[in-house]
């Protein structure tokens, strides 16, 4: 339960892409095929080994709708990392992309590490939008880029993986202030991981365990 | 930063016997705290333990020689009132549990020392030089934590000013012991600090009750002993089952929405905020409800009516798209394990025994407890959650169905039902506690069951808090519903 860090992401990006799925697979290592539109926002929490350090990922799963664009610009406040999510079978969740970028941009702070996920890599054949398209603009935009499958767990680990990672060396580098809280940072409670009786936390949401 | 409270309490304290310091001595939250003498089963809970006596004790006092209207509300936030009545509960059922226990808050009762109001006054005026270096000492051991949170140092300014009303105020033995209550809930509890964070609103709520849940990760952390009692955390139940995320969630939503009618209020023409200020105004006052009727329904309304289906009932009322599922699952789950144990002293009873439950029951005390504090922590979070669910749909929602003050009603009695609902569990679950731990030594079981209400008293806290939250938000949907017939 302890941990060094905690960084608050946020998973943005249209309805229907898979983001409460990615959260899923991540959190439980399972895939739910069919999910409830999200409300508002959803959470999921684990923890992550980097550099021998623990963190935790406090994960807020926004809703896609359109309708819910306003309150969840909200919750982007204070994010460390955001992972941008669209289908790769549906060009017009791409097309949308540069909406959500210029949302996230404005809503949150600056240094805030983006991920680029084009999700459902399973479907190969109902391909809309080619992987060099989504590496294109990750590049001109200066993100981060997976192709990702929810469904096989494909890349999932990993894209919540190299984000904290992207944000832990941008913590070396001093870029972000880690005592402001406003940069989705928090530091733990000291004498992290020291020893076993650590596991005071029976976490339903919180799949503990390291990588 | 010198508080007069704190000065208060430790000049009571230090005559008491037994004042040890604990492994927890350089916690600033509890240095002046008197540690009970009791030998407890575990250290990490060492702060919340000894809160109990104290108020148990108050609880007591409360019925034995108070008249409640001679209470100064002022004193009370909120939270003072829920606790308050929760306190006479607790001293209700210990009560009628058994002589082992009321000899034992006897004992705590003397170990304390709470003066006389007469000692207490002759204390205060004969004394101002000691009552100087402590609050010097307390100020000292305090302020590491202000300088690493930055906001301690607003909740020690809220104590100073009750405690300085309090005082004005003629201080009577009943007044002080509230106080002193408030002092301990204060110190030994995150929720407490956390409505004082809130009321002053320097700081929010949840980085409040995420620095609490950080300090007693870091009290866990460091504890070394295996103990089944360290399992029993309020907040990181509180946390596991994502109260403070969603709380966190709805005080964005708050804040958003308070910048947001703000913004709306001052661009309006004269006119219309004229006509605008009184139903903004009456939207405020049914935000301030909920302290008033909790107590005078009280009685009658315990166990009349089916918590699901009033629960179901209310929030129909909101016409919003989901409903609160998960807190009547979590309540339902909550009394099957209550009726669980039932069956377990049933069982015992049958097998010839006595017809007192015996303490080799195969539930232990501390089982039990844990169970307590969890349920509680996850009524609470799904509590939350619910709140900030309704706050994202009422502000999603373009066509609005219900108005906010319909709204902001039914919210009010949601809020009072959950109070009332998480107070009843906690009777009965103390109730339980008590009979599972005839056999246990009053030293052990005490601390248990007043910490079971101490949280029963946070939560209460905290979902009043959460309900506040909910304010800006409906009016901003009252601002917005407003606005939209006169554009068209």
């Amino acid at each position: 339960m302890a941990y060094a860090y905690l960084f608050k992401y946020i998973i943005i990006g249209d309805t229907g892409v898979g983001k409460s799925c990615l959260l899923l697979q991540f959190t439980d290592k399972r895939f739910q095929p069919v999910h409830d539109l999200t409300i508002g926002v959803e959470f999921g929490a684990r923890m992550i080994t980097i550099d021998g350090k623990q963190i935790k990922l406090q994960i807020w799963d926004t809703a896609g709708q359109e309708s819910f664009r306003s309150i969840t610009r909200s919750y982007y406040r204070g994010a460390a990392g955001a992972l941008l999510v669209y289908d790769i079978t549906r060009r017009d969740t791409f097309n949308h992309l540069t909406t959500w970028l210029e949302d996230a941009r404005q809503h949150s702070n600056s240094n805030m590490v983006i991920m680029l996920i084009g999700n459902k890599s399973d479907l190969e054949s109902r391909r809309e939008v080619k992987k060099e398209e989504g590496e294109a603009f990750a590049r001109e935009h200066g993100l981060i880029f997976m192709e990702t499958s929810a469904k096989t767990a494909s890349n999932v680990e990993e894209a919540f993986i190299n984000t904290a990672k992207e944000i832990y060396e941008k913590i070396q580098e001093g870029v972000f202030d880690i005592n402001n809280e406003a940069n989705g940072i928090k530091i733990g409670p000291q004498h992290a991981a020291t020893n076993a009786s650590l596991s005071g936390s029976q976490g339903g949401h919180t799949s503990g365990g390291c990588c | 930063m010198a508080s007069q409270e704190e000065e208060n309490v430790t000049e009571v304290q230090e005559p008491a016997p037994g004042d040890s310091c604990g492994p927890l001595e350089d916690e600033p939250a509890t240095v002046t705290r008197k540690r009970p003498e009791a030998k407890l089963p575990s250290d990490v809970t060492s702060a919340e333990q000894q809160v109990p006596k104290d108020v148990e004790k108050a609880g007591l006092l409360w019925e034995k020689d108070s008249d409640p209207s001679a209470i100064s509300p002022t004193g009370w936030g909120y939270l003072g009132s829920w606790g308050k009545s929760l306190m006479s509960t607790a001293s209700a059922t210990v009560a009628t549990v058994g002589q082992g226990i009321s000899t034992a808050i006897e004992k705590a009762e003397t170990s304390l020392g709470i003066p006389s109001p007469s000692e207490l006054t002759v204390d205060r005026q004969g004394n101002p030089e000691a009552e100087t270096s402590d609050a010097a000492k307390e100020n000292e051991s305090s302020s590491p934590i202000s300088g690493a949170f930055g906001v301690f140092s607003s909740i020690t300014t809220a104590v100073q000013n009750t405690g300085k009303s309090v005082l004005s105020g003629g201080l009577d033995a009943l007044e002080f012991i509230g106080k002193k209550t408030m002092d301990v809930i204060a110190e030994g509890d995150p929720g407490f600090k956390k409505t004082k964070g809130l009321m002053n609103r320097n700081s929010t709520l949840s980085q409040i009750l995420r620095e609490a849940k950080e300090k007693e990760e870091q009290q866990i952390s460091d504890m070394v002993s295996v103990d089944s009692e360290k399992k029993a955390h309020y907040g990181l139940f509180f946390d596991d089952f994502l109260g403070l995320s969603h709380l966190e969630a709805l005080e964005l939503l708050s804040q958003e929405s308070e910048a947001k009618v703000t913004c709306i209020v001052s661009a309006l023409p004269g006119k219309e905020l004229e006509s605008l200020k009184p139903e903004l105004e009456q939207l405020k006052e049914a935000f301030s409800l909920v302290e008033f009727e909790e107590e005078e329904e009280e009685e009658e309304r315990e166990g009349t009516k089916d918590f699901a289906h009033e629960l179901a009932g209310l929030f129909a009322e909101l016409h919003i798209a989901t409903k609160p599922e998960k807190v009547v699952r979590a309540r339902k789950a909550a009394y099957e394990w209550m009726a669980g144990l039932n069956s377990e002293s049933e069982q015992e009873d049958k097998h010839g025994e006595t017809t007192v439950v015996q303490s080799d029951h195969r539930t232990s005390v501390e089982d039990i407890h844990s169970f307590a504090i969890r349920s509680q922590a996850e009524l609470t979070a799904y509590s939350i959650e619910m709140f900030h669910k309704t706050a994202a749909l009422v502000l999603y929602c373009e066509k609005q169905d219900a108005t906010a003050l319909e709204r902001a009603k039914a919210l009010s009695q949601i809020t009072i039902l959950m109070c009332k609902e998480l107070s009843s569990l906690t009777k009965q679950i103390t109730t339980h506690l008590t009979a599972a731990g005839v056999k246990e030594k009053s030293d052990v079981l005490n601390p248990l069951i007043t910490t079971v209400f101490l949280e029963a008293s946070n939560s209460a806290s905290y979902i009043q808090d959460a309900f506040q939250l909910l304010l800006p938000v409906l009016q901003l949907s009252h601002v917005q519903a407003c606005a939209e017939p006169a554009e068209q």
